[in-house]
């Protein structure tokens, strides 16, 4: 058998893997739009899940902006909502969005429908149902805690469903604890101190964000961001030498987090 | 009957008895009532006569469908015979006559043609009159319909009151009288019955399915949608079961409405479906229609999401109930909690936001402000530590006061307007001055309700949104609250 045959039906055979291991969205997006051209950090489109985790709960705004910031730049005429979804027993623990704030942050309060479920199996219920609509943009599911039914299996038939219908899902979690999951991407936030507000030295000014990847790929070989927030969506700030994720040590390679990462490892050249 | 407990307990010693369950019984009654909408839809119980009222179908239209009027008579008496009631009843022209002749001759069809006489022959008390108007009409000797209706009307009334007339006018059809349907009235249904009893939740949903599809080929020939669907289940005992359940716009799409029925079943089931003996008729009906053209599905259409929006939601309202989808609305007020509003998305009305400046809001906000411990350096400056949730977070970046008095106007209290006036010594011969008017409404208390909002960012870059009510020179020492988080 000669080389290059051999290397052609190797390719074939990863193509197949990677058919069978049904990630179309990231295989095509990789290529695409993933791609660090300036730097900056990429408009990620639809289709993806991605976890959001935050180390405790009052960073809820910060994680809620973050997701609401991408899913803004989702919304077209065809898909013209996004979806908040949370437990109707977290309403207090978490606060729920709020109209003129969303205004405020650029973001038209008539575009999100929020729906609050009792129980866990409503809230998956929900969250493939509309992930089935094609006229979502988005959804944002707040996760408290580390409920059961959302176990490895139910991950991935959630993002086998967005990967199918082009709808993002954004799931907030909360804490250092990670379980395997099929997630497209996983971001550690932490909150930022924010920007300087003109004339105002004393005053908060734009929010920022820094984050972390930790799974999947998306620009580059770059893991860090710092984000800002201006009126015309993310900007990409360059990230400060030193600053270090504080979650690190608490998840050294976690076996079941490896597994879960080398789902693409079979595609990967 | 009336008999007290004691004289029927001297007659028979081994009297069995039980207290009388007036609710159940009512409810049984009307439970039955609506059973019998698989014969007529508009059906009523007629509750000022009788303890647990008389039941009434309109039956217009309906009798050919029995095979005339006599037929459906006979038909519906027997059948509830042969259940072991003891059944009267009558057809006639007017909800007057029809009680009357049901009550004081027995089965009977009366005919517009016989109505007259028939009543003319019938004693007083079947004219539906109060127990003081029958015994002051036989006292007079007037015993039977016709020898009051020959005699002139306003002495009648004068002396047995309007609501006389109005009963013999009733009955003789001079007048209307209304009744109450108690089932909603549908203006288009499909229904089917069934041979053989069915009592499976699936085999229900499977005749929906088939069901909307009639109804929904009806609804397109007459060119209308329509935005609320009931299913009725008819059990096989005399009781009706109702689904309903609204669209959030109007639709004559089958499968919409089978998957909207779908996901109402499911909450169904978890609460109770119980079918009895079995169900032998299912009626599929629509109800608020409206005019829905044909939509055209060209090549030039500009495929919009709003459709598959308003069938998600409908979805997703069918099986978590309305107040689980929700929408957000705009409301012009400054106070926080009441500037937005959360509305079932079923029936919320989408604005667009009013475009006037907006001051910097959060972006969640807690729906009941929680109590946290803050130091400021100095009184009213920037707020510099907070404890919330035993936590402690250093504050180093702080904007505010943003001062939001209450809306006294809504708490039905009075602003400090008019200065009390000192009642003046008069000079004898002068009239005392009228003192303004002042309304009598407890005065508005701006130091209890008025609040000072800051924005506040801890060390770590985390923005809350706290508030302190009350003012720090005043009689209650001010409280810290936080309400909101900042992205």
């Amino acid at each position: 058998m000669s080389a290059p045959d051999r290397q052609q039906r190797l390719t074939a055979l990863r193509d197949t893997i990677a058919d069978i291991e049904r990630k179309p969205a990231l295989a095509e997006v990789r290529a695409k739009s993933f791609d660090a051209r300036d730097g900056n950090f990429p408009r990620l489109p639809g289709g993806l899940l991605q976890e959001v985790f935050t180390d405790a709960v009052r960073n809820g705004g910060a994680n809620l902006g973050f997701a609401l910031g991408q899913a803004k730049t989702l919304l077209t005429p065809k898909r013209m909502a996004v979806l908040y979804l949370q437990l109707t027993s977290d309403g207090q623990f978490f606060g729920l969005p709020y109209g003129p704030g969303l205004l405020s942050f650029g973001f038209d309060p008539a575009q999100l429908v929020i729906v609050r479920v009792s129980d866990m199996r409503d809230f998956l219920w929900v969250a493939e149902e509309s992930l089935a609509c094609r006229a979502v943009a988005g959804i944002v599911a707040d996760i408290g805690g580390d409920p059961e039914p959302l176990d490895f299996t139910a991950s991935r038939r959630l993002s086998l469903r967005a990967a199918e219908s082009g709808t993002s899902l954004f799931l907030l979690r909360y804490g250092a604890e990670r379980q395997a999951s099929a997630a497209h991407l996983r971001w550690c936030l932490t909150p930022h101190r924010s920007g300087r507000k003109r004339f105002d030295e004393q005053a908060p000014g734009a929010p920022r964000w820094s984050l972390e990847l930790e799974k999947g790929v998306a620009l580059g070989r770059q893991t860090q961001f710092l984000l800002e927030w201006t009126e015309n969506g993310f900007a990409t700030l360059p990230v400060e030498p030193g600053r270090k994720s504080r979650h690190r040590p608490t998840l050294p390679f976690a076996f079941p987090t490896r597994l879960a990462d080398g789902l693409s490892q079979a595609a990967r050249v | 009957m009336g008999q007290s407990v004691a004289d029927a307990r001297a007659l028979v010693p081994r009297l069995a008895i039980r207290e009388l369950d007036r609710p159940m019984l009512e409810n049984a009654f009307a439970s039955f009532a609506d059973w019998h909408s698989n014969a007529s839809p508009l059906v009523s119980v007629l509750t000022d006569m009788t303890p647990y009222g008389d039941l009434i179908l309109d039956i217009t239209g309906v009798p050919h469908l029995f095979g005339g009027e006599k037929i459906m008579l006979s038909m519906m008496i027997s059948r509830l015979r042969q259940v072991g009631y003891t059944v009267s009843g009558a057809i006639a022209p007017t909800i007057g006559a029809a009680w009357a002749v049901s009550h004081f001759v027995g089965n009977r069809v009366v005919t517009p043609k016989t109505i007259v006489t028939l009543l003319d022959s019938l004693p007083i008390p079947a004219l539906r009159l109060g127990r003081d108007q029958i015994a002051a009409l036989t006292q007079m000797g007037l015993l039977t319909i016709g020898q009051v209706r020959q005699r002139p009307r306003k002495p009648l009334q004068a002396r047995f009151g309007a609501s006389f007339l109005i009963r013999l006018d009733q009955a003789y059809g001079e007048i209307e009288e209304r009744m109450t349907p108690r089932l909603p009235i549908v203006e288009h249904f499909v229904e089917r019955r069934f041979h053989e009893p069915i009592s499976q939740l699936d085999d229900v949903l499977a005749a929906a399915r088939e069901l909307a599809q009639k109804l929904c080929a009806a609804l397109e020939s007459d060119g209308l949608g329509a935005q609320t669907f009931h299913l009725f289940l008819y059990r096989v005992d005399h009781k009706v079961m109702t689904l309903s359940l609204n669209a959030a716009r109007l639709t004559r799409d089958p499968q919409h409405i089978v998957s909207l029925f779908h996901h109402r079943a499911q909450r169904f089931e978890v609460e109770e479906f119980d079918p009895g003996f079995g169900i032998d008729m299912v009626r599929l009906a629509a109800s608020s229609l409206d005019r829905l053209d044909v939509a055209q599905l060209g090549a030039f259409e500009t495929e919009n999401g709003a459709a598959d929006i308003d069938r998600l939601t409908d979805r997703l309202t069918s099986r978590l109930g309305p107040t689980a989808v929700l929408k957000v609305e705009l409301v012009e007020s400054h106070i926080p909690e009441r500037a937005a509003r959360l509305a079932p998305a079923v029936v919320a009305e989408t604005e667009s936001p009013l475009s006037r400046p907006r001051p910097r809001r959060p972006l969640r906000l807690l729906p009941m402000p929680e109590l946290v411990r803050i130091n400021a350096e100095v009184p009213d400056g920037l707020p510099a530590s907070m404890i919330w949730r035993r936590q402690p977070y250093r504050l180093i970046k702080g904007a505010g006061p943003e001062r939001l008095g209450a809306e006294w106007w809504r708490k039905r209290e009075r602003l400090q307007l008019v200065e009390e006036v000192e009642p003046e010594e008069l000079e004898p011969g002068e009239k005392a001055k009228q003192p303004p008017y002042v309304a009598a409404l407890p005065l508005h208390d701006p130091e209890a309700s008025t609040r000072d909002y800051y924005l506040v960012e801890d060390t770590d870059g985390r923005r809350f949104w706290v508030f302190r009510q009350g003012f720090y020179d005043g009689d209650l020492p001010p409280a810290w609250y936080l309400h909101g988080f900042f992205p």
